[in-house]
């Protein structure tokens, strides 16, 4: 059960954009290096962000992109819906399902599947930009740390 | 990101057996694999990797047959999980070094796939198949009563 390389890197990718887009559209480029992957399959992520109104592209010189809304309105669970589809932790069963099949999949999988969305509900890109920021803050103060005792 | 069948069968097994079988009166992979409708032969291979975690045991003998190793209400949904699907991971970098070139201190999407590790596998711990076992008697038990009150 694994989260695939579009969903894994797209929302690193967003998350680098939100970080980075205070002084302006952010170049794809530039966040392909920072987060080590391929411009090309960046592109492609990007254009599906596009077209679901996640990300808006800004032509011409200094041009890239940005999030199409605030940080704080895009929700994980919305760009791994895009990215990703809908989380659920089982297929689709074929099978009739008896009393037992159902039971096992109203109180485990429904379960899994509803408290996992929601906590991809219940996070923004804002959130993860935020404690980014709060990790960064924390080692630059280990650094000054270090630096003063020496 | 899926559970597999393996998995899916394997909670089911379980759970058919805790209520199919005990010590005096183990229950054959035939009629296993009757009520939940899949092949003996996979049925057989889920239940070699239970038996290999301790979870159900075999007994030998004309009257032979398979019943749970341990006590349904002290077994966890999550164990039977770990036993037949493994760990239940999102990505691969939580458990081991990261193919994707970026130092996990700095990710900026760890937690998200952490916290969604932890709704999983929180979930089924939470769960014993005592409780699935329970809660299918009740349900039979309503289904009699309306088939009775018709």
């Amino acid at each position: 059960m694994k989260v695939s390389t579009k969903g894994r890197y797209g929302l690193r990718a967003l998350v680098d954009i939100a970080l980075n887009e205070e002084g302006g559209p952010v170049s794809l480029i530039q966040t392909a290096q920072r987060q080590h992957i391929s411009l090309n399959y960046l592109e492609q992520v990007f254009s599906i962000l596009k077209k679901a109104g996640i990300v808006a592209s800004v032509k011409g010189a200094g041009g890239g992109y940005r999030l199409a809304r605030d940080m704080d309105e895009i929700t994980v669970r919305e760009v791994f819906e895009v990215l990703e589809g809908r989380f659920s932790i089982t297929d689709h069963d074929s099978r009739q399902l008896d009393i037992l099949g159902k039971t096992v999949k109203n109180l485990v999988w429904d379960e899994i599947d509803k408290r996992v969305n929601m906590l991809l509900e219940g996070k923004t890109l804002g959130h993860l930009v935020r404690e980014s920021r709060c990790r960064e803050r924390g080692s630059a103060l280990f650094l000054t740390d270090e630096k003063s005792q020496k | 990101m899926k559970i597999s069948t393996k998995g899916r069968y394997a909670l089911e097994i379980v759970t058919d057996l805790a209520i199919h079988s005990d010590q005096e009166h183990p229950e054959s992979l035939k009629n296993i694999a009757a009520r939940r409708k899949v092949s003996e032969k996979y049925i057989e291979r889920i239940v070699k990797a239970l038996r290999e975690a301790g979870i159900v045991c075999s007994i030998r003998g004309a009257k032979g047959g398979y019943c749970l190793a341990v006590q349904e209400d002290r077994l966890t949904v999550y164990e039977v999980l770990l036993a037949s699907e493994g760990t239940l991971v999102p990505v691969d970098c939580l458990i081991q070094d990261p193919d994707c070139g970026i130092d996990p201190g700095k990710c900026l999407t760890r937690s998200v796939w952490k916290e969604m590790w932890n709704a999983i596998t929180d979930t089924a711990d939470e769960i014993t198949v005592g409780q699935l076992v329970k809660e299918i008697s009740m349900q039979s038990k309503v289904a009699i009563d309306n088939v009775v009150d018709k």
